[in-house]
């Protein structure tokens, strides 16, 4: 290898590392205040045996629930600033209230209210991890059970 | 020291002796143990005749060996024009001699390792970024009366908050009946 | 006026090809013979031995003088070697007698050390027993015998301590001894 090459090889693999820091130490200081929240109204019942093929990303979390039958009602994504509040009309007369609380990147609060013509079913505040998620399920619908696929994101 | 064990010792060093890489103390050690050690005196003695063996099997005399065209072999190697992957082959065979590969193994899978925990930075939601623990904890939760549930299940890394309906088995708000219950 | 070997180096690292020339014309034969010492076939040997220098001489500006050019470019040579015994369908220790007359000649030298039946024997044990050892093994036993290198140098050219050298080369001849020990 000429003497070239071999600085060559030092300059691209240090650059290489340096990059990868880089992607790490911005994704580390970047505390960003906007959280996208998306939210997915799902039916599960025990009617029919269908499985809503939008739903294939979430299959293993929804089958845990041991319904025959998951259909997808409504997804909605919001961006809203952390403290604020994302509001979601559910099916059913519901609504829901995601306000992300103040915290890191890599780790989101969100408080979450549910309500129901104007009278609060559950309020919870949880903690995941950033682009993760949870099920929030239980009130009936249409001879099923809602649940609602809850994910946010820091931008 | 037993007479076994000073056996054993010298006899690990004699073909350091017979090679003239001992100490001059530890070479003085050995000669005098030989002089007085049968023992060790023929295990010398037939380390210098497989010496002398191995001597007569691989020092070929060169004399037959020409070497009159030995530059003009290396000479039209050297002006050979060679194509680019020979020289990539030849740079990466370079890079994984022992030496080299300490280092180049590892680094290489420290670069890997961290491509794929930053795909997440580059790629949000990936597939191919590194399932992170999706596990949420809840922090506080209140069923305004109703009974609650979390259940977190391990393989798929699931937190499932469940609302019970009442023991009537409807809801109050909406009268909405219903006998699906999950089965966790 | 006679340059060292470092001159001549930096006369090539300047450009110099008729440098390089005289320093193959050098270490021709000792590559060569330590080469052939690990293959045992000339034909092969010649081929290698002409691909250590010319990859010598393209790693040349590399060369910083930290050790003796003559340790790196055995280095060079070893591993080559054991790299072709590698590649060698056969079995890769496999000690081939394909001197192609080399032995001849030298009985018309010296008187063949091997020439009663008893002796001729240790020889053809002697191969089979070197065949049995590890690429590592052979290498320090090649170089010490054929070469009478220092341990501190074959180190160097192996990229090991004195210390692991020792104990190679004090391992492979017992190892030998005992495959041998009819015979010595």
């Amino acid at each position: 290898m000429s003497l070239l090459g071999k600085r060559l090889t030092r300059v691209l693999l240090s650059s290489s590392i340096l990059c990868f820091f880089a992607v790490f130490a911005g994704a580390a200081e970047n505390t960003s205040q906007i959280v996208q929240v998306k939210i997915g109204a799902i039916l599960a019942s025990n009617q029919g045996d269908e499985f809503d093929a939008r739903l294939a990303p979430l299959e293993k979390q929804l089958r845990v629930m041991k319904y025959r039958s998951y259909r997808l009602l409504k997804e909605e994504s919001q961006k809203v600033q952390r403290k604020g509040n994302a509001t979601f009309e559910i099916p059913g007369g519901r609504s829901l209230v995601v306000t992300p609380q103040d915290s890191g990147t890599k780790q989101l609060a969100l408080r979450v209210h549910l309500q129901q013509g104007g009278k609060p079913l559950i309020d919870t505040t949880v903690r995941l991890n950033s682009g993760g998620n949870f099920l929030l399920g239980g009130p009936p619908h249409e001879g099923g059970a809602l649940v609602i696929s809850i994910s946010a994101t820091a931008q | 020291m037993t007479m076994m064990k000073r056996c054993e010792d010298i006899r690990d060093r004699i073909g350091a002796w017979m090679d003239g890489e001992l100490s001059r103390s530890g070479a003085e050690e050995v000669r005098v143990h030989l002089e007085s050690c049968p023992a060790c005196c023929e295990e010398r003695r037939q380390l210098e005749k497989l010496q002398a063996s191995l001597r007569a099997v691989l020092v070929a005399g060169p004399s037959n060996v020409s070497f009159e065209r030995f530059w003009s072999g290396v000479e039209q190697r050297i002006n050979r024009k060679r194509v680019w992957h020979e020289d990539f082959f030849g740079w990466a065979r370079d890079l994984s001699t022992p030496p080299q590969l300490a280092w180049l193994v590892p680094a290489v899978i420290i670069l890997v390792l961290m491509g794929v925990f930053s795909l997440e930075s580059f790629f949000p939601g990936s597939r191919l970024a590194v399932r992170r623990n999706n596990f949420a904890a809840v922090e506080s939760i209140d069923g305004f009366g109703r009974n609650v549930a979390v259940l977190r299940e391990n393989e798929t890394k699931t937190t499932i908050i469940w609302l019970y309906q009442n023991q009537e088995g409807e809801d109050e708000s909406t009268g909405e009946k219903t006998d699906a219950s999950p089965s966790f | 006026m006679e340059f060292s070997d470092w001159d001549l180096v930096q006369k090539c690292q300047a450009g110099e090809t008729s440098a390089f020339q005289e320093l193959v014309s050098r270490y021709q034969q000792k590559i060569f013979m330590v080469v052939l010492g690990l293959l045992r076939d000339r034909e092969d040997s010649m081929e290698v031995a002409q691909e250590a220098f010319f990859r010598a001489y393209r790693k040349i500006k590399g060369f910083k003088g930290g050790s003796s050019f003559y340790t790196w470019l055995y280095r060079i040579a070893v591993n080559m070697a054991i790299d072709a015994q590698r590649r060698q369908k056969r079995n890769p220790l496999e000690f081939r007698e394909n001197m192609d007359g080399v032995l001849e000649e030298q009985n018309e030298v010296e008187k063949d050390p091997f020439s009663n039946a008893h002796d001729k024997e240790l020889r053809a044990g002697l191969i089979a027993a070197i065949n049995d050892l590890t690429a590592e093994h052979k290498a320090v036993i090649i170089l010490r015998t054929v070469e009478g290198l220092p341990y501190r140098d074959i180190g160097e050219i192996l990229g090991c301590s004195e210390g692991t050298v020792m104990s190679r080369l004090h391992y492979a001849r017992k190892k030998l001894r005992g495959k041998l020990k009819a015979f010595l």
